[in-house]
């Protein structure tokens, strides 16, 4: 079940007429608990047993922390558990192939032989885990208080709107949430309506619209030449975009809708003026739970530029892993940590900052970025190779890139820039709203099929 | 004035025994637009009143003005939007519908050589509309009628049923195994299920929704007369520099394909054994257990809730074709059908095989099948009482 199918509609009323009536009293929380095991169960209900065992498996961990003395092994224990799920479920092929490949290239004719087919990764997992990881480390850390009752604890780990692509919420914001009553006044239910329609418009009428173009000469790279791979590629930097933030937005709307105010996920990504504040403003709660639980725990800055450098790259590097069992998304991470650390210095220097116009900046950033999800987008190191080659090798040819698309996205590209200027003014002009929505109801509803592709973030 | 950049810092109410949480001011969104409640509100009922008034609209704008030989276009067979448009203005136009599938609407025969046309030619003017759907059996017709017919309550109905669609498990929809079928979007969504009809639960609910808002079945109307039946997305991808709104301008669905230009030249009058098709043994499905009988009776029961005065015709199906056994149990299941309308006093007719050289294939009449069908229909007794005796009895008022 996924926001933008029809089936979630009728799931969302039910579960919420009856939030409503419950909201006041001690059923709240399981009500909230069952609508999220309906909602996750909905893709396969084997899923159940996973999400069960992580949630008890961690509640005992931490309980065991505040009777023991052993905190640190429960710790380590609680993390270990979270990451071997992760790993097993999500990169178990990939590191097997990966050392039969290497086990070969040193002439051994041992192989490791593993079953994966059989196996499904299980959606969201990587949201869940990383969810549940925070709250262990912030307990740890004695930034929360441990949450006694069990079926609180489980509607944090998997509190429905977030469950499948986050954003990954803190327990320190979510869990005081689901311990209260949230307060629901009619601007809540304006503002999770608003959140949603934006967020499917996103999804349905921009981002699986591209899809279209992306996907078929991302599919067959070397019938096509520079144009068409150019524009595919920038193509595919708004698809990810619109596809993530969009679903950000619905599950912002819906956890809103319910008086949960959830973490802003994405902030104008493409007006960055540098790696780093793209990062900033890109996923924002998967690069602050790095920052948090990886960077800073690694030294941060706190050890000399080797270290501080070293500990930026690996971040990146591990952050390209957690978004896909491939080498591609370790070459994009990379990228990034390398971008992050050739930069550092310049974009702290006065002449960076305040000689190079804002604008260049912005699409210097906007190309290094739209260069890096070339390898986060080919199939395989070779697609990505060849595309990068044919860019600038391949000569000219008409691309067919439909003039819809290109309204589209300058649409959006000018909304962005004026956002961020004196023409906001104009933006907030209610009549300007109230139109917006109604143009994109009408868009979705005239234009889009009953059904869209499914979100790129669901894999990780 | 609502601030729009961020959501205002406030307190929510604690259950007993946690101290007060102050919840963190949290920016709105990236690219997001939010709306007060008020704005929502109007928002809501703008996008309501223009889900009512856009089709309305649209049927000032796009000219229709079917002849009398009209029947929906192939390609747009499942255009159900265009099919109510054209039940709403057959209903001003005419009094007698004939409803069924490929043989009501003439699949090997131009629109001036239907059964439909030449009733009209018997009785001298134009009394009977096509409202034939190609491709649509017995379990989507019910769909239709149910949900797109409204407009013709009242009115005569002449109800078609193909045996065709009992000659297999699978004609009659009864397969486990998935398979592609005409006119999915008309046929029981979840209950009663359709065995072969595998679609996600996302899917049927849009597909209820489509039936019963205007709106969507009027994009959907948009997407096939203007898009290729594909969504703009996917048009403008294989028509990259064209105007999309273009596309949708008014004059390209304009004429609604409305012109008759086929002829009997179009459609090669060649019989089933001219065109080598051999005889065959159908492995027929019991009539207590098909599904297209079930949902023929419920056409039948929804039109009689109607008010509408039905008479059903069963075939005229090809006998000739049949080998084995397959004569024998279709003469039961013809029986047994017979039986059924009787006791339910359903007027009908079970026309006779026509002659070998007026059907096209196992169930497709000819046009001199047609004309003899037509005549045969014309001297039976009931069709005579409920049907032709109320066009007279209108004629003369």
């Amino acid at each position: 079940m996924m926001f933008q199918n029809w089936i979630f509609l009728p799931f969302f009323l039910i579960a919420y007429v009856v939030y409503l009536t419950v909201k006041r009293t001690r059923l709240k929380n399981l009500w909230i608990l069952i609508a999220s095991y309906v909602f996750y169960g909905w893709w396969n209900p084997l899923f159940l047993l996973l999400i069960g065992y992580a949630t008890v498996f961690d509640y005992i961990m931490v309980a065991l922390m505040e009777a023991g003395r052993r905190k640190k092994l429960w710790l380590t224990l609680a993390v270990v558990n979270n990451l071997a799920l992760l790993s097993f479920f999500k990169y178990g092929y990939f590191v097997t192939e990966n050392i039969n490949l290497l086990l070969e290239k040193i002439g051994s004719s041992y192989a490791i032989e593993i079953e994966m087919s059989g196996i499904l990764l299980p959606v969201g997992i990587s949201f869940y885990v990383f969810k549940s990881i925070g709250y262990i480390v912030d307990y740890y850390r004695g930034n929360v208080e441990r949450e006694k009752s069990f079926v609180r604890h489980a509607v944090f780990v998997s509190f429905f709107p977030l469950l499948l692509a986050g954003p990954i919420e803190r327990a320190g914001n979510l869990l005081p949430q689901i311990r209260n009553t949230p307060r629901l006044t009619p601007q809540d239910i304006a503002d999770g309506f608003s959140l949603f329609i934006v967020g499917l418009f996103k999804k349905v009428a921009l981002a699986d619209c591209l899809a279209v173009y992306v996907d078929k000469v991302y599919s067959i790279p070397d019938e096509y030449n520079a144009p068409a791979l150019l524009l595919a590629t920038f193509a595919f930097t708004w698809q990810i975009y619109f596809d993530f933030s969009g679903y950000s937005d619905m599950a912002r709307g819906v956890a809103r809708l319910m008086g949960f105010r959830i973490m802003l996920n994405f902030n104008h990504p493409y007006l960055a003026v540098s790696i780093g504040d793209f990062w900033h403003r890109w996923h924002i709660s998967l690069s602050t739970w790095f920052r948090d639980y990886l960077y800073i725990p690694l030294g941060g800055n706190r050890k000399g530029s080797f270290n501080t450098y070293r500990n930026l790259f690996l971040t990146f590097v591990i952050s390209g892993l957690w978004h896909g069992a491939a080498w591609t998304f370790v070459i994009w991470g990379a990228l990034h940590g390398l971008g992050m650390v050739l930069t550092r210095s310049i974009e702290r220097s006065t002449i960076y900052k305040e000689k190079i116009p804002k604008l260049i900046k912005q699409i210097l950033i906007f190309i290094f970025v739209s260069f890096a999800w070339i390898f986060f987008r080919a199939s395989s190191w070779d697609d990505a190779c060849l595309i990068i080659t044919r860019m600038f090798s391949s000569g000219l040819a008409d691309p067919m890139f439909p003039l819809l698309f290109v309204f589209l996205i300058m649409s959006v590209w000018l909304y962005q820039f004026a956002y961020e200027s004196p023409a906001q003014r104009f933006l907030n002009l209610a009549p300007v709203r109230v139109g917006a929505v109604i143009i994109m109801i009408l868009y979705l509803a005239v234009c889009t099929g009953s059904t869209g592709q499914a979100f790129i973030y669901n894999q990780f | 004035m609502t601030n729009k950049n961020t959501l205002s810092t406030e307190t929510s109410t604690n259950s007993p025994g946690h101290a007060p949480v102050v919840l963190p001011d949290v920016p709105f969104s990236s690219n997001g637009i939010r709306l007060s409640p008020r704005e929502a509100i109007f928002a809501a009922i703008i996008i309501a009143v223009l889900f009512v008034l856009i089709p309305k609209g649209w049927c000032l704008l796009e000219k229709f003005d079917p002849p009398a030989d009209y029947r929906v276009p192939y390609d747009l067979s499942s255009d159900y939007w265009l099919y109510e448009r054209y039940c709403r203005l057959a209903a001003d136009r005419y009094e007698t519908f004939v409803i069924g599938d490929s043989v009501v609407w003439g699949h090997y025969v131009p629109p001036d050589n239907t059964l439909s046309r030449h009733l009209n030619r018997i009785v001298g003017s134009n009394e009977f509309a096509n409202l034939g759907v190609d491709g649509i059996h017995p379990v989507a017709l019910a769909g239709l009628i149910k949900y797109y017919s409204r407009s013709i309550s009242g009115k005569n109905v002449i109800l078609c049923f193909n045996p065709l669609w009992m000659t297999s498990r699978k004609h009659d929809l009864q397969t486990e195994k998935e398979f592609h079928f005409n006119h999915p979007r008309l046929v029981s969504q979840f209950i009663p299920k359709i065995p072969c009809y595998k679609d996600s639960s996302s899917q049927k609910i849009g597909i209820i929704l489509e039936r019963n808002l205007t709106f969507l079945s009027w994009a959907s109307h948009l997407q096939q007369t203007s898009y290729d039946s594909l969504p703009p997305s996917l048009w403008s991808l294989e028509h990259p520099y064209d105007n999309i709104f273009q596309g949708a301008g008014i004059e390209t669905s304009a004429d609604l394909k409305t012109t008759v230009s086929q002829s009997d030249t179009d459609f090669p009058q060649t019989s089933w054994q001219d065109r080598g098709l051999g005889r065959q043994d159908f492995p027929w499905v019991e009539l207590e257990s098909s599904l297209q009988w079930r949902f023929f009776r419920e056409a039948v029961e929804t039109l009689q809730k109607r008010k509408n005065r039905v008479f059903i015709i069963v075939g005229p199906f090809n006998e000739h074709m049949m080998k084995g056994d397959s004569v024998q149990v279709y003469e039961e299941i013809k029986k047994g059908i017979g039986t059924w309308l009787k006791n339910n006093s359903i007027p009908h007719y079970l026309p006779p095989s026509l002659p070998s050289k007026n059907y096209a294939d196992a169930s497709h009449p000819l046009s001199k099948g047609y004309a003899l069908l037509a005549e045969q229909l014309c001297r039976d007794e009931s069709f005579g009482r409920i049907i032709l005796h109320r066009i007279i009895e209108r004629k003369n008022r």
